[in-house]
């Protein structure tokens, strides 16, 4: 299999709700996840013919990540990186526009985010068969007044090919 | 007919206005740019203090299950776990050595955005309590590519950067996610640990907390009243 730095970023978005301590006892764990990948789990296209795939994601609320192309260089973008599995040539991956946002903190500064769901474009050629499409979404969110660390949420499609 | 000597007045005349009209221009130019500059000064002021305002305050207002007790880091009233690190000349500094001083222990990183907001305020924070025995240490919790040392350098740079386009003049110590465990898995960004004199954790924040919070905070580690 052929590791591919898709392409990608993320940013954080906003979040109203109020401050929770890492310590408290409802605190999310480092572990959980602030983007989750929703769909599609299985995909039929067209054998040997070009095909785009629609991977639906959702970013928590009261949260942004930066999108692919943030405005700073110093954010870190949201990028997608997949496996290429035998059977399956994946030509590219076309990222949404982001969004602009001003942080409450720095309401002069413009970033560019995705909130709520988006949807990332995979361009790929499949042959006959069943290829298990596997890969993560680095990503790097804040809230109103935090930021947390880089992440990587799984993604798997079943991609058939017929 | 003009003579040669009226001619001569006449142009001494011209010449005497024209520097007179360039001093009165000069003149007004200053006065404007003087409005100018303190209109300016007076927006930002008042931006800035917009900005305080915006914050939330350090208790979850929205949680009303929420007891000053959830809000308070058990690390608050028990000695500061030690650490060692680098600094980012590859010096060793250890929060041992500042046993005496107030240190404000802050966690930041190069892409936290809110981060970017409260340094300004840390340097001028640090100015006015460093008399009295005050000292901030940066803890970047920058990744650092640890088997690759051309990266690693350049991850080091990068950071270094960051300090010197903050105009950081306090510590900037590396590698800081070797000691979020020992500070409660240090996860939001910025997170605080204020320690007084004896080395004691008198208070804690999470994310972008307002100035005066900050400086409240430093009182009470320079107070050494532990919790």
């Amino acid at each position: 299999m052929r590791r591919i730095l898709v392409a990608g970023l993320l940013t954080a978005s906003s979040c109203m709700f109020a401050q929770k301590l890492a310590w408290q006892s409802n605190a999310q764990p480092k572990t959980t996840q602030q983007v989750q990948f929703l769909l599609p789990e299985q995909v039929t296209v067209p054998a040997r013919r070009p095909s785009t795939i629609e991977m639906h994601f959702r970013v928590n609320n009261g949260l942004h990540i930066n999108s692919h192309t943030p405005q700073e260089k110093s954010l870190i973008p949201t990028q997608l990186m997949v496996e290429e599995p035998a059977g399956l040539k994946i030509e590219a991956v076309d990222f949404p526009p982001g969004t602009d946002y001003s942080p409450a903190f720095s309401p002069s500064d413009k970033l560019s985010v995705y909130t709520g769901e988006f949807v990332l474009r995979a361009h790929v050629v499949a042959q006959a068969g069943e290829h298990l499409l596997q890969g993560t979404l680095r990503y790097q969110a804040c809230d109103a007044n935090s930021c947390y660390p880089p992440k990587k949420a799984p993604v798997a499609v079943n991609v058939v090919g017929k | 007919m003009v003579t040669g000597t009226s001619r001569k007045i006449v142009v001494t005349m011209k010449r005497n206005h024209a520097v007179l009209l360039v001093l009165v221009v000069a003149l007004v130019l200053m006065v404007w740019a003087g409005i100018t500059n303190y209109r300016h000064r007076k927006a930002e002021e008042a931006r800035m203090h917009e900005m305080q305002a915006m914050l939330v305050p350090a208790a979850p207002a929205s949680n009303a299950q929420a007891t000053d007790e959830d809000e308070r880091s058990p690390l608050e009233g028990k000695p500061a776990p030690a650490f060692v690190l680098e600094d980012l000349n590859g010096k060793k500094v250890s929060l041992a050595s500042y046993k005496g001083k107030a240190v404000m222990v802050n966690f930041m990183a190069t892409w936290c955005a809110p981060c970017k907001v409260e340094t300004p305020w840390l340097i001028q924070l640090r100015q006015q309590y460093a008399p009295q025995g005050f000292e901030i240490l940066g803890i970047s919790t920058d990744d650092l590519d640890k088997d690759d040392k051309k990266k690693n350098a350049e991850d080091k740079a990068e950071i270094a950067k960051y300090a010197v386009n903050m105009h950081i003049d306090y510590p900037v110590l590396i590698d800081g996610d070797s000691i979020s465990k020992q500070y409660g898995g240090v996860d939001a960004l910025p997170t605080s640990f204020f320690v007084d004199r004896t080395g004691k954790i008198v208070a804690a924040t999470v994310g972008l907390h307002d100035r005066d919070e900050l400086e409240a905070d430093i009182k009470k580690a320079l107070a050494g009243q532990g919790a």
